[in-house]
This record gives C-alpha cells, sequence and structure tokens, in this order.
C-alpha cells in the first residue's frame, strides 16, 4: 500500500536519510525502530509531506505523494500523529476533533466519526467541552490519534507514541492502536524508541541507524535478533 | 469623557485588522494605516462619484478590500513563510510593509493629491442628545460599525469551521496541516479579512474625520497601541481596549491640552510595553 | 591589504577635499554634498545599531533633531561652532541615556516600536514647546559660508565613518555582531551583551546628534524644529544603510549616495514618483537581496572565488 523507494531526505546541505526504501501491505501494523536522531521522525515528516525527498519516490496505493503539500497527502488517506501530540491548547477537545476532519470527504460524516472516536476514546467525550491544554499527556495523545482518525485516513502514522507518558497509559493505547487495526483493517506505521513496545504491536518491523535502514523482518523474529538484542535491549 | 468612548471604539476598529495579521501569521504590517487611509479613500470616491452614502457603500468597501488584501498577501507577504524563524518574519515583514507605505502613500498623493477629504452627507455634523450628553451622528455610526464587525469577527472565528482553520493555523500551523488544512489558503484568506478590516476603519474615519495621503502612519500608532494594550494574540480584547485607550485619551486630553494629544496614547503605550507587555487584557496561557 | 585599503582612502578624501578649493562648484552642488555626508553620519549612526549590532532603531530622529537643537542654541549663545556641534552630540548621548537605555529592556520588535514612540514624544513635546520659529542674528547669516560647511560636513563623515570602522574591528565589533546573530549564545560565551547594545547606542546616539549639529550650522534657522524629530530622520537613513548592505562598512555610504542621487536626479522628473520607485526597490532589496547591494557583491565574489579554489584543487 505505501511504497518508498530509495529515498534521500536532506535538512537543507544535510544528508538525513540515505536510500530509504520499505513497504507497508494493507492492513499491516508496521513499525520502525532506531535510537533517538536515527532518522525516524525526519521519515515521518517526509511521508506526511513536511519535508521534500530529493531522490526516490513515495507511493500510496499507487499515488505519487512526495511531491504534494501536507494537507494534500491527507486527502490521499494518510494521516499522522506528530511527534509531541501537537493539539491546539487553546482549542476544545471537540474542536481539536472537528479540525481532524477537514478535508472534504470527512467532513460529510463527520458526526458519526465523532461518536465512532468517543466509543474507542470515551475520555474524549467526557472532555469535550474543556480546552485540549489542560488535558493529562495521555489524554492528549488519545486526542492527537482521534483527531488523526477524524479524517477517514487509509494510512495511519504515529511518531512516537509513547513519549512522555506512563507504562499503563502506553499499554492501553498499544490495545486500542491494535483494536483499531483489526476492526478497520487500518494499514498503521509506527516509529517508537520504545523497541519491546513497537515489537509487539506490530507485524513486521524495520530498523534504522544513522540514516539508514539496516535490518527487517517479522516482528517476532527482530526481537530475538541479536543486533537488537544488543544494541536496544542491552543484551547479548 | 463618553466621547472618549466613542472615539476607543473607533481605536479598537482600527487594531483589529492589525492584530488579526500579527496574531495568525505574526506579520508587523506597518501599512496598515495606509490601507485604512485607501479603504477611506474608496468610500470617499463612491459618494463623490456615485453618490452612494458611506454606510451603504461598505459592503462593497469590504470585498475590495478584501482582494487588495489577497494581492498584498501573494505580493508581498507570503515569501516570508520561507523564513527559518518567527523573529526573523516579524522584522522583515516590518521592513517589507514599511517600504510599501512609501509606495502606498505616495502613489495615493500621486492619484488624488495630499489635500485632507472628508465625506459631506446630509447626516455630516448633525448631533444625538443620549442621556444627557451630545453626540455626533457619525460618530454613533461608527460605534455601531465598530461593535457589529467585532461581533462579526468573533463569530466567524468562533462559530465557523473557516474561522476554527484561522485558529488552529495560529496556534499550530505544522499540525494544522497535517489535518489537512490548506494553512496558504487561510492565511491568503486572514489577510484578505484583516485589510477589509482597514478598510471598514477607513470608512469611519473619513465619515467621522478626515483623511489624506500620508495620515496613515498616525492610525498605525494608535493601531499598535491598542494591540499592546489587548495583548498580543487577543483578537476579543482589541474593542474593549480601544475604549480604554479612548477614556485615557480623554482623560489626558484634560490634563495636557489639544497640541499634546498624540502623545497621550504613545506614553500610555510605553508605560504598559514597560510594565505589562503581555497586555492589560492577558488571558492565561495554558501548555502550548 | 592595510597599504591598498589607505591608498583608497587617501584618493578619496583628496577628491572630496581639493575641489571646492580650487574651483566653483556650485551652491546646489555643494548642498547636495552636504546632505550627502549628513545622510552618511546618519546611516552609519543607525546601521552601527541596527546593521552590526541587530537593534533595530526607530526613534533615530530623535538624536539628531535633539543635536540640531541643542548645537543651535548653544551657539546662539556665542559659543564657537565646534564646541555648539560637540554639545549637540553629546546632549544626544544623554537623551540616549534617559530614552534608550529603558527601551534595551524590551524585546524583539517591541524595542523598534518602543524607540519610535519615545521619538514621536519628543517630537510633539519639541512641537509644543518651540513653536515659534528659531532665528538666528543676522550677523551669522551675513558670514555665512558654504564652503566652510562642506568642509565641516566632510570631517564628520570621514569621523563617523573611522569610528564606525575601528568599533565594528574591535573587540565590541565581535560583541555586538554575536548579539546580533544570536544573542542567547553570545551571553553563554560570556560576551556581556547588554554593554554592547549600551555601547552602541551610545555611539550611534553621538554621531546622530553630530549629524544634527551639522544640519543646525548649514540651516542656521528653522520654521519648525520639530521637523527635525519627524521619522523621515531615521527612515531615510534606515533605508539607505539597508539598501547599501545593512552590517557593512560601505553600505551606509553607498545607499546614501543612492537616496540622495535618486531623490535629485528623479525628483525633478518625476516628482512623487520617485519615493515610489525608492520605497519598491526597498521592498525588493529586503526580500531577495537582505544583504543589500555591497553585501550582495561580497558574496557574489565570494562564491566566484570559491568556485576558482574548488577548480585549482581539482575537485
Amino acid at each position: 500500500m505505501l511504497k518508498i523507494t530509495h529515498i534521500d531526505v536532506y535538512y537543507g546541505d544535510l544528508q538525513a536519510l540515505w536510500d530509504v526504501s520499505l513497504t507497508i501491505g494493507e492492513g499491516e501494523i508496521v513499525t520502525l525502530v532506531g535510537s533517538n536522531g536515527a532518522g525516524k521522525s525526519t521519515l515521518m515528516n517526509t511521508i506526511s509531506g513536511l519535508l521534500k525527498i530529493r531522490v526516490g519516490s513515495i507511493e500510496f496505493r499507487g499515488i505519487r505523494l512526495d511531491s504534494l503539500p501536507a494537507h494534500s497527502i491527507v486527502e490521499h488517506g494518510i494521516s499522522m500523529v506528530p511527534e509531541g501530540r501537537r493539539i491546539f491548547p487553546q482549542m476544545t477537545v471537540l474542536e481539536n476533533l472537528e479540525m481532524g476532519a477537514s478535508i472534504h470527504a470527512a467532513r460529510k460524516v463527520r458526526q458519526k466519526t465523532l461518536k465512532e472516536i468517543y466509543e474507542v476514546f470515551p475520555i474524549l467525550g467526557e472532555r469535550a467541552k474543556q480546552r485540549a491544554g489542560t488535558l493529562s499527556g495521555g489524554e492528549q495523545q488519545m486526542l492527537a490519534i482521534g483527531r488523526a482518525l477524524m479524517s477517514q485516513p487509509k494510512g495511519l502514522l504515529i511518531d512516537e507514541m509513547s513519549l512522555g507518558l506512563s507504562p499503563l497509559v502506553v499499554q492501553e493505547l498499544s490495545r486500542v492502536i491494535q483494536g483499531i487495526n483489526k476492526a478497520n483493517k487500518l494499514t498503521i506505521f509506527v516509529v517508537e524508541q520504545d523497541v519491546p513496545l513497537a515489537l509487539s504491536m506490530a507485524h513486521r518491523g524495520y530498523v534504522i541507524e544513522n540514516g539508514r535502514i539496516v535490518d527487517e523482518g517479522d516482528a517476532k523474529s527482530l526481537l530475538c535478533s541479536a543486533r537488537i538484542k544488543e544494541a536496544y535491549l542491552g543484551t547479548a | 469623557m463618553a466621547n472618549g468612548l466613542l472615539v476607543g471604539a473607533l481605536y479598537g476598529l482600527v487594531a483589529l485588522g492589525f492584530a488579526l495579521l500579527m496574531g495568525v501569521m505574526k506579520f508587523l504590517n506597518t501599512a496598515h494605516g495606509t490601507f485604512i487611509i485607501l479603504g477611506g479613500y474608496l468610500s470617499y470616491w463612491l459618494l463623490e462619484l456615485w453618490g452612494i452614502d458611506p454606510f451603504l457603500s461598505l459592503p462593497l468597501v469590504v470585498m475590495a478590500m478584501f482582494l487588495v488584501g489577497i494581492a498584498f498577501y501573494k505580493l508581498a507577504l507570503s515569501p516570508l513563510l520561507k523564513l527559518p524563524n518567527i523573529g526573523m518574519r516579524i522584522n522583515t515583514s516590518m521592513l517589507i510593509t514599511f517600504g510599501s507605505i512609501w509606495v502606498l502613500d505616495n502613489t495615493m498623493t500621486v492619484l488624488w493629491t495630499p489635500d485632507v477629504r472628508s465625506v459631506m452627507t446630509p447626516y455630516t455634523g448633525q448631533t444625538l442628545k443620549l442621556l444627557g450628553v451630545r453626540f455626533s451622528l457619525t460618530g454613533l455610526g461608527g460605534v455601531g460599525v465598530a461593535v457589529l464587525v467585532a461581533l462579526a469577527l468573533y463569530f466567524i472565528l468562533s462559530g465557523t469551521y473557516f474561522g476554527k482553520h484561522i485558529r488552529a493555523a495560529t496556534q499550530d500551523a505544522v499540525a494544522a496541516s497535517l489535518c489537512g488544512i490548506n494553512v496558504q489558503r487561510t492565511y491568503l484568506f486572514s489577510c484578505g479579512i484583516a485589510i477589509a478590516l482597514a478598510g471598514v476603519a477607513g470608512m469611519v474615519v473619513v465619515s467621522s474625520y478626515s483623511i489624506s495621503s500620508t495620515a496613515g502612519i498616525g492610525w498605525l500608532s494608535s493601531a499598535f497601541v491598542v494591540m499592546v494594550l489587548a495583548g498580543e494574540g487577543n483578537i476579543n480584547a482589541i474593542i474593549p481596549a480601544g475604549m480604554v485607550l479612548g477614556l485615557i485619551e480623554s482623560a489626558g486630553l484634560l490634563v495636557v491640552g489639544v497640541s499634546y494629544r498624540q502623545a497621550i496614547a504613545l506614553i500610555v503605550f510605553i508605560i504598559v510595553l514597560m510594565i505589562k507587555p503581555q497586555g492589560l487584557f492577558a488571558k492565561k496561557e495554558y501548555g502550548s | 591589504m592595510h597599504w591598498k585599503k589607505l591608498s583608497i582612502l587617501g584618493v578619496l578624501i583628496a577628491v572630496f577635499l581639493v575641489p571646492p578649493l580650487i574651483w566653483d562648484i556650485g551652491t546646489s552642488v555643494l548642498n547636495l554634498l552636504i546632505m550627502l555626508f549628513i545622510y552618511i553620519i546618519l546611516a552609519q549612526s543607525w546601521n552601527l545599531m541596527g546593521g552590526y549590532t541587530g537593534q533595530i532603531n526607530l526613534g533615530l530622529a530623535a538624536f539628531f533633531g535633539c543635536g540640531t537643537l541643542v548645537t543651535h542654541f548653544i551657539w546662539k549663545a556665542g559659543l564657537p561652532f565646534y564646541l555648539a556641534m560637540a554639545a549637540g552630540g553629546v546632549a544626544a548621548m544623554v537623551l540616549a541615556v534617559i530614552i534608550g537605555l529603558p527601551t534595551l529592556r524590551l524585546k524583539g520588535m517591541y524595542f523598534g516600536i518602543g524607540t519610535f514612540a519615545l521619538a514621536e514624544v519628543c517630537r510633539i513635546v519639541v512641537g509644543g514647546t518651540f513653536h515659534r520659529m528659531l532665528k538666528m542674528p543676522s550677523s551669522y547669516v551675513a558670514s555665512y559660508n558654504l564652503i566652510s560647511r562642506y568642509y565641516v560636513a566632510f570631517v564628520v563623515a570621514t569621523l563617523a565613518v573611522v569610528v564606525v570602522y575601528l568599533v565594528t574591528h574591535s573587540k565590541l565589533g565581535l560583541g555586538m555582531v554575536a548579539v546580533r546573530d544570536d544573542e542567547t549564545a553570545a551571553q553563554v560565551t560570556g560576551v556581556n551583551t547588554f554593554k554592547c547594545k549600551v555601547l552602541a547606542l551610545f555611539i550611534s546616539a553621538l554621531l546622530a546628534g553630530l549629524a544634527g549639529g551639522v544640519f543646525a550650522y548649514l540651516r542656521l534657522s528653522f520654521h519648525f524644529i520639530f521637523m527635525m524629530f519627524s521619522p523621515v530622520w531615521t527612515f531615510e537613513p534606515l533605508m539607505a544603510a539597508i539598501i547599501g548592505g545593512a552590517g557593512t562598512l560601505a553600505g551606509p555610504i553607498i545607499g546614501s549616495v543612492f537616496l540622495v542621487i535618486l531623490s535629485e536626479v528623479f525628483a525633478l522628473k518625476l516628482g512623487e514618483a520617485h519615493l515610489i520607485i525608492f520605497g519598491l526597490l526597498f521592498v525588493l532589496i529586503v526580500m531577495y537581496f537582505p544583504y543589500g547591494l555591497v553585501g550582495s557583491v561580497g558574496r557574489i565574489s565570494q562564491r566566484i572565488r570559491g568556485v576558482g579554489r574548488g577548480m585549482s584543487q581539482g575537485k
């Protein structure tokens, strides 16, 4: 469904990604793991259109995305939950969710989608009239995910879901994500520093180091691979 | 004193478009006063050439100035969005709009001469006695326009989806574009609205006072003071802040006399800048 | 390298110094050149704060007007002119303490609008206090000599350029540029950013005050003295500095030449329209040539030299 082919990405004159290729099939949960600064967020920002590639191509359901602006990419069915949540702090929870349904196709079914989101995240329904800036970290993360889902995406990108959240909240979110994936066949691409979490959620995974993809495979086998164990789990 | 409130409402109206542009896009439009004068000229010529009363021709002025705002955005302001940080954007927009003043002011001077213009209608100069105080009809009309426009703006920003797009883009432009909002287009229309607001202020200025091709800077000054009083980004407090300024000014007039009138607003401005730069009406900021 | 620069300077000085002594240039040309020198002083003054230290001062006119006012009165009181001019410069520095120091506390754009507001207050107060014409006794008018004005203006302008050169090539100058580029980083690396800003302010005020003194010497009498506090005296030097190249030594000079020549040449033919052209030029430069004319030439020649170097190294 999502096909990234040999892309190079630069920040100005500084290269951040080298010859990155990966594919994500329909209905899969795929994760990209790597340490801080390896290029995970760079890749997410590139797919969602905030950064431009210099070489290569990004295709989603057969359509080239790489030259489109960010808001058009949402129209083509990819929605991102950005690093740091980035909810609109002075707007209410409801308004935040409404903003998620800004694209034409989502506007028509806005009310229906809202109801579905409230079912998945009941706390959002409770706090609907509250200012988003007053929510806790975990609630804001739920809001960010809910907002991204409001556009009725075919592919969901999640950038560093676990940052700053307690393990309990993270477990709950992980459960919800897997549930949405099963129920709606939603394709999900997750980027994570928390390697065991990521590989337990996903079907398949990629490993990125210094802007290059260095490993890929089935999530279970990656978890057992020597490289992962040594680099990220602290065991030999 | 009560007339101070009248003048204050105008000050608020004058500041609305300026504060909108600054709050949403962090563009410091020093040419705001010039656009006010341009709007005034439009109202003036619509009356002189086609006999349309300025209050009635207001929708035309709004539409025309909206288009001017869009053109101004495309030509002068949108390249600034590429600058890496906000500080540069504010400084550069200040310089570019400042250059625009030279271009616009002098174009107006060439086209329409520096003569002072004022609108003359059957009701100009008429007064009304309310609660024992004499108010000019045009002044009251101006207050009415200011309040209506402020309410309309409030409704747009909080009640319509487009207005919410503006607020979202203001709070986090990147997140807004990730929601599928076309932030560039939102900015474009916001600029159109801001300049249209200047046009409305111009209409009130030309009917209650007068305009001349070089008078823009004076109104910019007022807009700035009101914006700082209200607190940057606090659009809802603009009209009240304007009224506060109007009251302070009329009180100050009793003390220093007319020749120093302009200095009063400036001194208030400086005092607020030094002591409470977030403005008199600053709200508590939640995490942003 | 030094000899090359000094010899260019020598030639320039000779070009400006000698001709008026030898032949009769004409009052209009002399007036033009005197105004040019005054603009150069003001542009250098603004540039020191704005281009080098990153503090965009929009109230320069107050220092200029102050210098004009004080020089006028002290000279009228009977003191020799150069003392009166020095007094004007000092008065401007005193004014800088009163209105400049408090505003330095303001961050970012608020510094600019704060200085602008204070300068406007000065203008209004002066306008209210001195609303009658300020005249010089007829003895001064009788002994008026345009050529001496020319040399005074030239000397002060040269002085201004030399002062800016010395400051920007000193440790203070490095500190100022550090403040401009990143004030927080400068503070962290031990630069006394407040001292840099204050010194830039004082020197800038001194120069602007001296320019005012020269102007008082030139014009003798003033119908409306408050017009010397008009924002035009801030914004024209500002535009000259930016068009020429903010943060360079030659920029304010080139920009002032541009400004004065354009005004003279075009004003006759186009009237108000010449200001429109100037405004457009300014906008274009800010948008596409942020380093001004001088700066852009510098960067282009750097690029060319860089390419040459690369080629010779066989890259």
